[in-house]
């Protein structure tokens, strides 16, 4: 009975060291970030810059790895993404980024189908996590 | 009464267009930096060699917004400058270098249903005197993000001086500021003479479903000449009187992020009388254009433009003109291939194929009764800035290199006014023009 407390435990503390370490200590993923940044500029760079401070049309997505959904200060977000409780690991921008983002998150302002072609997410994940 | 389309072209007035046609295709800024200090995107994110006029399919679905697309911080001014120097080679004539154009940009959101583009143009004349006049216009309302089926939809009204100008796919001559130089050319030709380009007003109720789906009825006047002369323009190119004008446009667009392509349809019917007291002529433009873009990682970008516009006239009268009776009915047809190659956002190869043809008349074509042309353009920029990673993103400069060549004019090579033996003849190349221009926008 005690172990499995003593697990979860464990569990949740290597989840607070992901968080407090950006997350890009423990790649998950075998992405190519170089690849990457090709599918960057494919499918994100007209919304999004991966310069500190610079919003366009979406947020800023320097840093993104590891950071709480909705926290940038003088960025306008809509209601459904400053309502969003969560943090953004590699494992949750999968999720986010391979269905429509109006699927994902109801109500978002971000208009985007979806990246169906699992390797192309993995580089993409891995260029957003080399950007910090 | 002859109508204007009767007219013999002096070689100035040929001139006249060229250089016109060199200022519009070489240089017409649409990528404004104002739209992106409002939005926080470079000039490179809406087109491909980051100066415009053509679009990206991002840059389509922002001027389909109606220009309000915003980062959300806060309010930003929405004015934007652009001057333009030239040096101009005419293969006949004199050289100049001087500075041909200064422009106001008023362009951007007033809320997030109100949005616009109003272009005021200070033209040199070419003895450094300049005029100024109500450029382009373009003023929207629309409601975003809509349902319909339970598909994404997009409906909008334009308010604007020229029809095509507001189409997003942009291909059509009045939005592209390149269509072929026509001594009889279609009604949605810029570079037709009494065009309606910028001296109509008028616009429609448009709408996108679910993103491919693009659709526009509308109508247009012509503005009064005195109206034309109170806003800049010269009364001698008048469009004539407009009435039962209707204005459609049907395409289907796809953007797949690495590429994008397009077809469309489009319709001008109206009734036109040119002069203004003269018995109307009945004119419909039926024109189709497909279009083609590869952006991969933007690294190397191609796209491609056909626009094919067939003009029928049935002429109110068909006077006698020296001696010869003018037919009652007639075509116009004009094409435009366009193939631009861009390197890394910056460096730019537009090559351009432009054709004007009509219904052969004696009577109103003369010398030769043919009032067919044509044309190439091949421009060479350079556009050092509005990217995300260069020194500025939110200005721009353009340096270009552009050749204008002719290889027929009044349907013939040679001779193409018709001189007489022993006077000084004008050959269709002598209609070529180089420019070397720089523009800065900011």
């Amino acid at each position: 009975m005690i172990e499995p407390k003593l697990g979860r435990a464990a569990r949740g503390a290597v989840m607070t060291m992901m968080l407090c370490c950006g997350a890009h200590a423990l790649p998950a993923r075998a992405g190519d970030a170089g690849a990457g940044a090709d599918v960057f500029k494919q499918e994100c760079a007209e919304c999004h810059t991966t310069r500190q401070g610079h919003n366009k049309k979406g947020p800023s997505l320097f840093g993104i790895v590891g950071r709480h959904a909705g926290s940038i200060a003088d960025y306008s977000y809509s209601d459904a993404l400053k309502n969003a409780d969560w943090v953004w690991t590699e494992d949750k921008l999968h999720w986010y980024l391979s269905q429509p983002a109006k699927q994902a998150n109801p109500g978002t302002k971000m208009k985007y189908p979806g990246l169906d072609d699992a390797r192309q997410l993995d580089d993409l994940i891995a260029y957003l996590q080399s950007n910090h | 009464m002859p109508s204007a389309l009767t007219r013999h072209w002096p070689l100035c007035a040929a001139c006249a267009l060229v250089a016109a046609l060199l200022m519009m295709a070489g240089n017409s800024a649409h990528a404004v930096p104002a739209y992106a200090r409002q939005t926080g995107s470079a000039c490179a994110d809406c087109h491909a060699g980051a100066y415009g006029p053509a679009l990206t399919p991002y840059g389509m679905r922002f001027k389909l917004n109606g220009y309000t697309d915003t980062d959300g911080q806060g309010t930003k001014i929405p004015v934007a400058a652009q001057l333009i120097g030239t040096r101009t080679v005419p293969e006949r004539g004199d050289n100049t270098t001087q500075l041909t154009e200064a422009d106001i940009y008023l362009a951007g959101r007033i809320s997030d249903h109100l949005g616009g583009f109003v272009k005021v143009e200070t033209d040199n004349n070419g003895k450094d005197q300049f005029s100024t006049k109500l450029s382009n216009l373009d003023l929207r309302f629309v409601a975003k993000d809509l349902k319909i089926a339970g598909k994404d939809a997009v409906i909008g009204v334009s308010v604007n001086n020229s029809p095509g100008f507001d189409d997003p796919i942009a291909a059509l001559p009045n939005a592209s500021t390149l269509g072929p130089p026509a001594i009889s050319g279609t009604l949605l030709n810029l570079s037709s003479p009494n065009s309606l380009y910028n001296r109509v007003i008028g616009g429609g109720v448009y709408a996108l479903y679910d993103d491919n789906w693009y659709g526009e009825i509308g109508s247009y006047n012509a503005m009064p000449t005195s109206v034309q002369d109170h806003l800049g323009y010269n009364v001698s190119g008048d469009p004539g009187k407009l009435s039962d004008t209707g204005y459609f446009r049907f395409a289907y667009m796809k953007d797949m992020k690495r590429q994008f392509f397009s077809a469309g349809l489009v319709a001008l019917t109206t009734r036109r009388q040119l002069p203004r007291n003269a018995r109307s002529d009945d004119i419909t433009d039926l024109g189709y254009d497909l279009t083609y873009q590869f952006l991969g990682n933007r690294e190397h970008i191609v796209q491609v433009s056909y626009v094919n516009i067939l003009e029928q006239r049935d002429y109110g009268s068909a006077p006698t003109i020296n001696g010869l009776v003018a037919k009652s009915h007639g075509d116009a047809h004009d094409r435009t291939l366009s193939v631009t190659y861009t390197f890394k956002q910056s460096y730019a190869l537009q090559v351009a194929h432009l054709v004007s043809t009509g219904t052969q008349d004696p009577a109103r074509y003369p010398p030769y009764g043919k009032p067919d042309s044509t044309a190439n353009l091949i421009s060479l920029y350079w556009t050092p800035f509005g990217k995300d990673d260069s020194f500025t993103s939110k200005a721009n400069l353009k340096i270009a290199a552009t050749w204008f060549r002719f290889t027929r004019f009044n349907g013939v090579s040679d001779n193409i006014f018709g001189a007489p033996p022993g006077a000084l003849m004008t050959q269709a190349k002598d209609l070529d023009a180089f420019t070397l221009s720089a523009s800065v926008a900011f």
